[in-house]
């Protein structure tokens, strides 16, 4: 019996608060990136500060509350285009999940 | 932080099988080994007993390295239950940089070539979280004591403080019953887990490092809940939410995510 079938025959409902956990969990993991010496989350926040700055070298405190000293624009371009590929994808996902019943 | 990353460093995983009476864990290590060869283009040693019928299997570990496997563990069900030595890792593998995993963890993902990027020597779990709940609590090793640090999956460089790390387990496991009544625990059997937080603790100095930490959670299976294979990393998870004594059934789907099957059964109907 395939799975499709299987959901039915059970009268199995899509749980959407266990689908947003879960993607949830998935794609922050991916949000996580190791550069310069350091861990880093591709978050808004992150994005913005880095944006914000015009410094050349500039010191951080990274995800293990360590701080290092990084080039901000190779960082900043490395945490964009990580931030912009994986919400993508979580967005994908997250749409196909959505209309699940 | 701060160790320096050579390129030149060997790489690998390194499981532990040793099969019992119920479950045959080399067939699930195998399982676990194609895996790691495809998702993440490692080689895969595995570390087993003369009395696991080696010989029947038709994959070829990098390495297959043969102990005596030490009987004296029960599970929850008094069944022999050989997860004792997983301390020997640091001894045992062959490789600079190891990820040592359980046989049931299912690899679905790159997402473990991660570790090797994070340039810290140890690396293990320290949160979970569950497929279908949600709001599952963290697990402690006693309830007024520490939160467990996870065995599954560890990630280690050959560095004098990961040999200490490993030697202190080994400490924990040989003074098991001490260290239980020590810190209040009321499991009795020994898992590799509970050695894990205690011996962590004991080299960090009682505290908590986070650079020993892998920064996701994770995943596990847990009761109650049934995994079935759509595609060859996508699934389908039913879960029977108990509600006022009636059994809801539930599902989601899950794509492209390593998770920890506890339901050995299951695992077997997957590979």
């Amino acid at each position: 019996m395939d799975t499709k079938q299987l959901i039915i025959e059970a009268k199995a409902r899509f749980n959407h608060n266990a689908a947003k956990a879960y993607i949830k969990d998935k794609y922050e993991s991916k949000l996580t990136v190791a550069d310069q010496g350091g861990l880093w989350v591709a978050n808004p926040e992150m994005i913005s500060f880095l944006s914000s700055s015009t410094i050349l070298e500039i010191v951080i405190i990274d995800t293990y509350s360590n701080p290092v000293k990084v080039n901000r624009a190779a960082l900043l371009t490395k945490l964009e285009k990580t931030y912009h590929y994986v919400m993508e994808q979580w967005q994908n996902e997250w749409a196909a999940l959505e209309k699940k019943r | 932080m701060g160790c320096i990353r050579e390129e030149t460093m060997s790489k690998g995983v390194l499981l532990f099988a040793f099969n019992n009476d119920k479950v045959d864990y080399y067939a699930m290590a195998i399982a676990t080994a194609k895996r790691a060869n495809k998702f993440l283009n490692l080689p895969v040693t595995v570390v087993t007993d003369s009395s696991t019928a080696v010989a029947n299997y038709d994959y070829e570990f990098d390495n297959v390295i043969v102990v005596d496997a030490d009987r004296t563990n029960l599970n929850a069900k008094n069944e022999v239950w050989i997860n004792k030595g997983r301390y020997q890792a640091y001894t045992l593998s062959p490789y600079d940089e190891t990820l040592l995993l359980d046989t049931d963890y299912l690899i679905n993902s790159d997402t473990l070539l991660k570790p090797f990027e994070l340039y810290d020597d140890f690396m293990c779990h320290n949160r979970t979280s569950f497929l279908m709940i949600p709001d599952h609590y963290q697990e402690m090793i006693s309830e007024q004591s520490y939160p467990t640090m996870w065995a599954t999956v560890i990630y280690f460089k050959k560095t004098p403080k990961t040999k200490m790390i490993f030697e202190c387990m080994e400490m924990v496991q040989q003074n098991y019953r001490h260290y239980t009544t020590l810190y209040n625990m009321t499991v009795g059997n020994f898992r590799n887990d509970f050695a894990l937080t205690i011996a962590l603790r004991i080299v960090c100095g009682q505290t908590e490092d986070p650079n020993h930490y892998i920064p996701w959670n994770l995943v596990h299976v847990g009761k109650n809940t049934h995994i079935y294979r759509d595609s060859d990393t996508m699934y389908t998870v039913i879960y029977d939410n108990w509600q006022r004594g009636k059994i809801r059934k539930e599902y989601s789907i899950v794509t492209d995510t390593d998770f920890h099957l506890l339901n050995k059964e299951n695992f077997m109907e997957l590979i």
